[in-house]
């Protein structure tokens, strides 16, 4: 290189340049000699692959590229393809490669062998749970999550239910959002939100109701914010129990109470009435009014007349309100005044606030309410969205249907009719599926956790992509009792499926190594209705294998056993595949599972469950093609169509021409939603003399619910090591506690000692304190409620009373 | 109000500097830096904290304590600058090794949001732009400015390195081998503008990096010329440019003898 001296043109423009630069000295740039680096001439000899494929972690539902060099994930970047997330993630999306490669993966199936475990092969490993359910299929039950995938998810609710003529199947979600399904199921008579992200780009205003969405779903939450940036206007409202990032960046903090919700969503219909300022035509046109039936409690209610309504209103006056809530009377007006506008866009956004909620149901309802009353609903920027925390939890648990009672597609096992059709798709024998529901998932590790000649019938649990024993309530009667021998419980079996150790494989007897993510294919679906697709990209380390897998290879177990279950009405294997010569694949053996795409196969079974609720699925290779289609995806002209807004004309193909707005599967049959009216109740527990704070669980942005993975990564590690107690500066004097100090938090059902951080992450008020659960080292739920919303069964972790005690070091 | 802002603004600064060093003592990837870091030619950055004339990072609990003369000290505009516009830009590969090195050792991988290496407000977005908005050198300090359109969730993407409030300890060994940051653009031929090795995306202002708060060997040698993708290409697949990886023709024309 033979450059040293610049180039004549050079030497001039520098000299301009360092003139002009002399006068803004403190921005201005040096310049230099053109100095040339060494030339990379080869291509480096084996480059990065890139392949799409949805976040592992939340329900946001980002598609990221990954880079793939040599076999292993080397890289991650923001799709830019992907109309979620349009390029961006957050910190723990840029990190999901190296939730692959904790050292501690699990990688040999382990069988306990008193207070320690021996590796078994695989072989063995499938024997002993065929085994367990051979001896008592009555008493096995599988507990699943929102993060199977959905052919995972599909699979093992075909085992059980029809297979096994057993409905003891159930997810975390259960934990999660049940509250929002029978939200939605009371409403529009169908489950999952009408809106979509779109709606975040075009509202004129935001309000998130006990949601966190800045560190929770931190790229919906900026495809909000980010507007801003771009000169546009939007009114951002919290309504909350503590301060947190999301309040930052809004113009209103509504601090209310725990329960204040069910007070406001009152006192705004109360106020929308009381001033005239509803849509009446919309009401009229689209909406019947309901109340809860206390004698025969389900989620139909009983119907009432708007004047009936507009009457059980009448006590909410804002100041009512105020005194319930603890939002001012003004603040209510002002929401009133926001909903009473018709010439702005709204949308609502929740999340665990109000579904980990004793009357979760009626809170989700009575938003749906608000936004009904008020006509903010069906068109772009108005909608009442309720988000998901798991990757699946919508795709899988809520279409799929992996719930005690339920059956894919929007059917559930109490239906003759419902029943019968699985049976039709499943090509199982007729009545095969049971009627009877099994257990939501507080009564089946209750049932777990009681002595078998105590009543407890649920012998032996199949833990499959989640840690139970970190996040089900009060672990100390729903978990723990497994570790003690005094429980009597010797003869109760815990099997779980896992990628690393975890709280909940401490006291398991089996434990089975799982492949996650890009180590197997997959097909989730996010909280906006949008299936999304993705191809195995690289080996699952030592002897760690597909969820899905480990499901079927039992399934042949049984059935190579003569169990009749496995077998479909014509005497096949219930999990048959075809290869391309039209003969059986042995997907049961692991060298075969990979020589179909399993995943398609399962997937085009599970689509034809999908049109009775018009939750219409596109063939499998559609979503290889796509960054995920909402559904329903109807084909128009050979084209593939995802729907944006549900119920909408000229969005939705299902409804009518002409009907404007049609909730075509209204539960009164009649094209209308139901506007609910509930009463304010005070939460299960509230602080007294004896415990005189509110404890309130939750995340942080750093940890996905349990750790599991993210704390196996570095960044995310060093940025959020471990747990702590939030607490505000006054009732951190008042305790005498620092900084770093050691807290005592008991409930009525457990204790623990952790490290204070005043004002911390969130800055909770006076007589709340907040601690995440991510920890394992630190189990906020030893101390949680195990009370349960009466519709959903799901329970509220928002609000336990605690008392606080300085442990002196 | 504005004392809380101005408050919040030192915090940050004084922070900075010690968080800085901290920061660059990533056990994640430990890069190999030839320590201590420093180059003989007037222009290093690295300094000692205990060297004099260098703001004490203020833990953040100890805010109250503050003072206000400190607090005047360490006002962004009162800072002096060494940033030197007349000085000529001597690209030395060591150095640009150890720029590299450097870069990537707080980020697991070249394309990863680099992690924070010093304390932050917990809640507040406005005091990073107070800093990162303009981009600053000092003697002792280098603040980069944002490589990308201002975006206002800043902890969306970038972590603490070494958080205040825990004693910041990593869960569990991880063998993440993150690809590195390439050593160069690709050339057609020597003297030739190298090709941008490096995604465009959240790249967006190439001064950010390359430019007078830049590191000591990736800095341009020419910042007077301001349009850099007229001469540097930047890549279409790292861009997620095409769907289609490799550019399509007709068949060439078929020759018959």
């Amino acid at each position: 290189m033979d450059n040293d001296q610049p180039l004549p043109l050079d030497a001039i423009q520098r000299r301009q340049f360092i003139k002009a630069s002399a006068m803004a000295a403190a921005t201005a740039v040096a310049g230099g000699t053109g100095f040339s680096l060494p030339i990379l001439a080869q291509e480096p000899k084996d480059r990065i692959e890139w392949e799409k494929a949805p976040c592992r972690f939340c329900g946001t539902g980002c598609h990221v590229q990954v880079g793939v060099q040599g076999g292993k994930v080397v890289a991650v970047a923001g799709d830019q393809n992907a109309e979620v997330n349009k390029g961006l993630l957050c910190v723990k999306g840029y990190h999901v490669g190296s939730a692959l490669y904790g050292e501690d993966r699990l990688t040999k199936p382990l069988l306990r062998d008193g207070d320690s475990y021996r590796e078994i092969s695989w072989d063995e490993a499938i024997k002993t749970i065929a085994d367990r359910i051979e001896a008592a299929p009555e008493r096995f039950a599988f507990y699943g999550s929102g993060q199977w995938t959905i052919p995972e998810g599909y699979a093992a609710q075909k085992f059980m239910k029809g297979g096994l003529a057993n409905n003891h199947i159930d997810p975390n979600a259960r934990l999660c959002m049940a509250s929002a399904v029978t939200g939605f199921l009371a409403t529009y008579g169908v489950d999952e939100p009408a809106g979509c992200y779109d709606d975040l780009d075009v509202c004129d205003v935001l309000i998130m109701w006990g949601n966190n969405p800045a560190e929770m779903h931190p790229v919906l939450f900026s495809r909000v914010t980010d507007r801003r940036s771009r000169g546009e206007k939007v009114l951002l409202i919290d309504i909350g129990t503590r301060r947190t990032r999301t309040t930052d960046a809004c113009q209103h903090y509504l601090e209310m109470k725990g329960h204040g919700d069910m007070a406001i969503a009152n006192g705004i219909a109360h106020l929308l009435i009381k001033n005239g300022t509803y849509d009446r035509k919309f009401v009229e046109s689209h909406c019947n009014f309901k109340a809860p039936d206390d004698e025969n409690p389900n989620l139909h209610g009983k119907p009432i007349t708007f004047d009936e309504y507009k009457r059980q209103l009448e006590p909410y006056t804002p100041e009512h309100v105020e005194e319930l809530s603890g939002v001012l009377a003004d603040d209510i007006r002002m929401l009133a005044e926001l909903f009473g506008n018709p010439e702005l866009k709204i949308t609502s956004l929740w999340c665990m606030g109000m579904n980990q909620h004793t009357r979760g149901t009626a809170i989700n309802s009575m938003v749906h309410g608000v936004h009904l009353l008020s006509g903010h609903f069906g068109t772009p920027g108005n909608a009442p969205t309720s988000l998901t925390g798991q990757p699946s939890a919508c795709g899988t648990v809520r279409e799929v249907g992996t719930l005690a009672h339920a059956l894919p597609g929007g059917r559930v096992v109490a239906d003759a009719e419902h029943r019968q059709q699985a049976e039709e798709f499943w090509n199982v024998p007729e009545n095969r599926i049971n009627p009877i529901p099994g257990y939501h998932t507080v009564k089946m590790w209750e049932s777990f956790c009681t002595p078998t000649d105590e009543g407890g019938d649920i012998g032996t649990i199949w833990v499959q992509v989640t840690n139970p024993g970190q996040t089900l309530p009060n672990l100390n009667k729903l978990f723990n009792p497994k570790e003690s021998n005094k429980a009597n419980l010797e003869d109760k079996f815990l099997i779980v499926s896992d990628v690393y150790p975890t709280a909940t494989t401490r006291l398991a007897d089996l434990i089975l190594p799982s492949a996650m993510w890009v180590e197997k294919n997959g097909v989730v679906g996010n909280s906006e209705r949008r299936t999304q697709q993705w191809f195995k990209m690289v080996d699952p380390p030592g002897d760690a294998r597909d969820d899905c897998w480990q499901a079927i290879a039992v399934a042949h177990e049984l059935f190579e056993r003569g169990m009749d279950g496995m077998k479909d009405r014509d005497d096949r294997f219930l999990f048959e595949v075809n290869g391309e010569d039209d003969q059986p694949v042995p997907i049961w053996e692991w060298e075969h599972y990979y020589d179909v795409n399993v995943d398609k196969h399962l997937f085009e079974e599970y689509r034809q469950f999908s049109r009775m609720k018009h939750k219409d699925l596109a063939p499998y290779d559609e979503y290889v093609k796509a960054r995920g289609l909402r559904w329903p995806v109807v084909e128009q002209d050979g084209e593939w169509n995802e729907t944006l807004w549900r119920f909408s004309e000229g969005y939705d193909p299902y409804v009518k021409q002409g009907e404007d707005i049609q909730f075509y599967h209204s539960s009164t049959h009649d094209d209308r939603a139901q506007i609910w009216f509930h009463p304010w109740i005070a939460p299960a527990e509230v602080p007294d003399d004896e415990y005189p704070f509110m404890l309130c669980t939750g995340r942080v942005l750093e940890h996905w619910h349990t750790g599991s993975m993210t704390r196996r990564i570095p960044e995310l590690s060093r940025a959020m090591p471990g747990g702590y107690l939030e607490i505000c500066a006054e009732d951190a004097a008042a305790y005498g506690l620092r900084n770093g100090d050691k807290a005592l938090v008991e409930s009525r059902r457990g204790s623990l000692v952790i490290p204070v951080w005043i004002d911390g992450r969130g800055q909770p008020p006076r007589g709340t304190v907040f601690i995440p659960f991510f920890d394992e080292m630190l189990l906020v739920n030893d101390l949680t409620l195990d009370a349960l919303d009466p519709f959903s069964k799901q329970p509220d972790y928002k609000k336990s009373a605690v008392r606080i005690e300085k442990v002196s070091s | 109000m504005k004392n809380a802002k101005a408050l919040s603004a030192f915090v940050i600064i004084s922070l900075v500097v010690a968080g800085y060093f901290t920061g660059l003592q990533s056990p994640m990837k430990t890069p190999q830096l030839e320590a201590p870091l420093t180059i003989d030619d007037g222009q290093v950055e690295h300094i000692s904290v205990s060297q004099p004339g260098v703001i004490p990072a203020t833990n953040y609990t100890k805010m109250p304590q503050v003072t206000r003369a400190l607090h005047r000290q360490t006002l962004l505009v009162s800072l002096k600058s060494t940033i030197d516009p007349l000085a000529e830009i001597k690209i030395d590969p060591k150095e640009k090794q150890l720029a590299l090195q450097r870069r990537d050792g707080n980020r697991a991988y070249n394309g990863a949001p680099p992690t924070i290496p010093h304390p932050i407000d917990q809640i507040s977005d406005a005091s990073c732009v107070a800093c990162h908005g303009v981009g600053f050198k000092t003697e002792s300090l280098r603040i980069s400015r944002m490589s990308h359109q201002f975006l206002t969730n800043c902890t969306q993407c970038h972590v603490e390195s070494n958080p205040q409030h825990l004693k910041p300890a990593v869960f569990r060994e991880n063998s993440f081998n993150g690809v590195e940051a390439p050593k160069a653009g690709p050339r057609a031929f020597p003297g030739a503008p190298p090709q941008i090795p490096h995604a465009i995306w959240m790249r967006v202002d190439c001064m950010s990096c390359h430019g007078t708060t830049g590191l000591h060997g990736i800095r341009t040698t020419h910042p007077w010329r301001n349009n850099c993708q007229q001469c540097h290409a930047p890549s279409a697949e790292l861009n997620q440019t095409f769907l289609v990886a490799e550019p399509q023709f007709f068949p060439s024309p078929k020759i018959v003898e």
